[in-house]
């Protein structure tokens, strides 16, 4: 069992440092904020990924296509652009999210 | 955190160079098996030209290999060199180092996996027309040399940000230093994939189809030219921290914009740098094909690139916000 005086002096000694850490920047606001500056960094990095590739592969197959048909390039091209208009909808999906995480959270 | 200078400096060296030649070593371990498994494989269809076809393969590891030999400069460099005053050395000086690390490591992985693609194809295209070896050849050090180019601006940051570091230790500066080499080496991984799949793209098309030379390289180089897009996105953000940051807010919150700055333009970029190069590939290989139809490929080829890298625009736009606005 400890002194009643040595457990008075720590619990002084605790709530004298407590404003220090504050000051130091591990407060509980500056922690979400910091989460939501790095939370919007892989939530547009990570999600940019798959429409990238996504939308390149969908253009290479209508650039090959178009190669062994050119007659029909009107009708390859209007379905790529359709093809990747969809794909693309998960980058603006990232986007809006980071933007949201950016101003609203943040 | 309170540490000897020593410390840090052996702690830098030690992060830096693993990551450096973690990494660095992947991508041309994987593009120059890539390339020798196709040289095997077409000396097995055409025996007679073997020599030719050693060569030609040598010559494109060579060129591909440059990039882990990157990799190793930049490692033995951090292990290497140290600064004159060793007792002003603290945390940013580690910071610059990982940062250099990363840089060169992530930045050589897809310059060095991508050179495997058009040595392996122009292999290929000896097998099936072992008179156009000379143009085979040309064509596979032009592509593979614009592939390599994401890895030199991986190796110029690098140098910048071991030359450059800062004394002392504070959270914002080594955010920054690890930010601008993560920015700059993610980045180039997809610049560099996507580049070398253009090339390979386009070394497969000449193989197959020899008439259509020219048109075929001119369209490959504009294709790798937007493939480098996002490498150069990755180059600007890291210019960017290291140079042109004005006041950064303080403490974790300062480390935050400038690391989630670099996670959104780095990975950002791989996406965008891959799928064009599956777009130029195709586009290349169409051209050699119907080279009457060039300029209607090169549209649609151009039309489909830029739709693809229309995330990476996202990803610099909410990297430049985090650099700019949120602060």
């Amino acid at each position: 069992m400890m002194d009643p005086t040595t457990l008075l002096t720590l619990m002084n000694a605790a709530v004298a440092q407590a404003p220090e850490a504050a000051e130091a920047g591990i407060s509980g606001a500056a922690l979400i904020k910091a989460g939501a500056l790095i939370g919007a960094g892989i939530c547009m990095g990570f999600g940019a990924i798959g429409p990238g590739i996504g939308e390149g592969f969908a253009a290479g197959k209508a650039c090959e296509a178009i190669g062994r048909t050119p007659q029909e390039a009107g009708l390859l091209t209007r379905t790529m652009l359709i093809g990747q208009a969809v794909s693309e909808s998960t980058g603006i999906y990232s986007l809006v999210i980071a933007l949201l995480m950016l101003f609203v959270i943040g | 955190m309170d540490l000897e200078p020593h410390t840090w400096l052996i702690l830098g060296k030690l992060a830096g160079a693993g990551v450096a030649l973690g990494f660095g070593g992947i991508g041309a371990a994987i593009g120059m098996g890539n390339a020798a498994g196709m040289a095997n494989h077409a000396i097995m269809r055409q025996p007679k030209v073997q020599r030719e076809m050693l060569r030609t393969m040598l010559i494109g590891q060579a060129v591909g290999e440059g990039a882990a030999v990157f990799a190793l400069v930049i490692g033995l460099f951090i292990i290497v060199v140290s600064p004159a005053n060793l007792d002003l050395i603290g945390g940013n000086y580690f910071a610059a180092l990982l940062g250099a690390g990363l840089s060169i490591g992530f930045g050589t992985f897809g310059s060095g996996l991508g050179c495997g693609w058009p040595a392996g194809n122009a292999c290929a295209g000896f097998a099936r027309n072992p008179a156009r070896s000379p143009k085979l050849t040309q064509s596979m050090i032009i592509g593979q040399a614009v592939a390599q180019s994401p890895s030199i601006f991986a190796l110029v940051v690098s140098l910048i940000l071991i030359l450059t570091a800062k004394n002392g230790t504070d959270l914002p500066t080594m955010g920054i230093y690890i930010s601008a080499g993560l920015a700059m080496g993610v980045s180039a991984l997809g610049s560099g994939i996507g580049s070398g799949q253009t090339a390979g793209g386009a070394v497969d098309g000449i193989g197959r189809w020899p008439l259509a030379y020219g048109v075929t390289l001119r369209t490959m180089l504009i294709g790798q030219a937007v493939c480098e897009t996002p490498a150069i996105f990755g180059m600007l953000v890291a210019f960017i921290m290291m140079f042109a940051m004005g006041d950064l807010n303080p403490g974790l919150l300062g480390f935050a914009q400038v690391f989630g700055a670099a996670i959104a333009v780095g990975f950002g970029g791989v996406g965008p740098g891959i799928g064009s190069g599956l777009t130029a590939a195709k586009g290349c290989a169409a051209t050699a094909l119907r080279p009457d139809k060039d300029a209607l490929i090169l549209r649609t080829m151009l039309i489909g690139q830029a739709v693809s890298q229309s995330t990476a625009i996202y990803a610099l736009i909410i990297a430049l916000a985090l650099l700019y606005v949120v602060g």
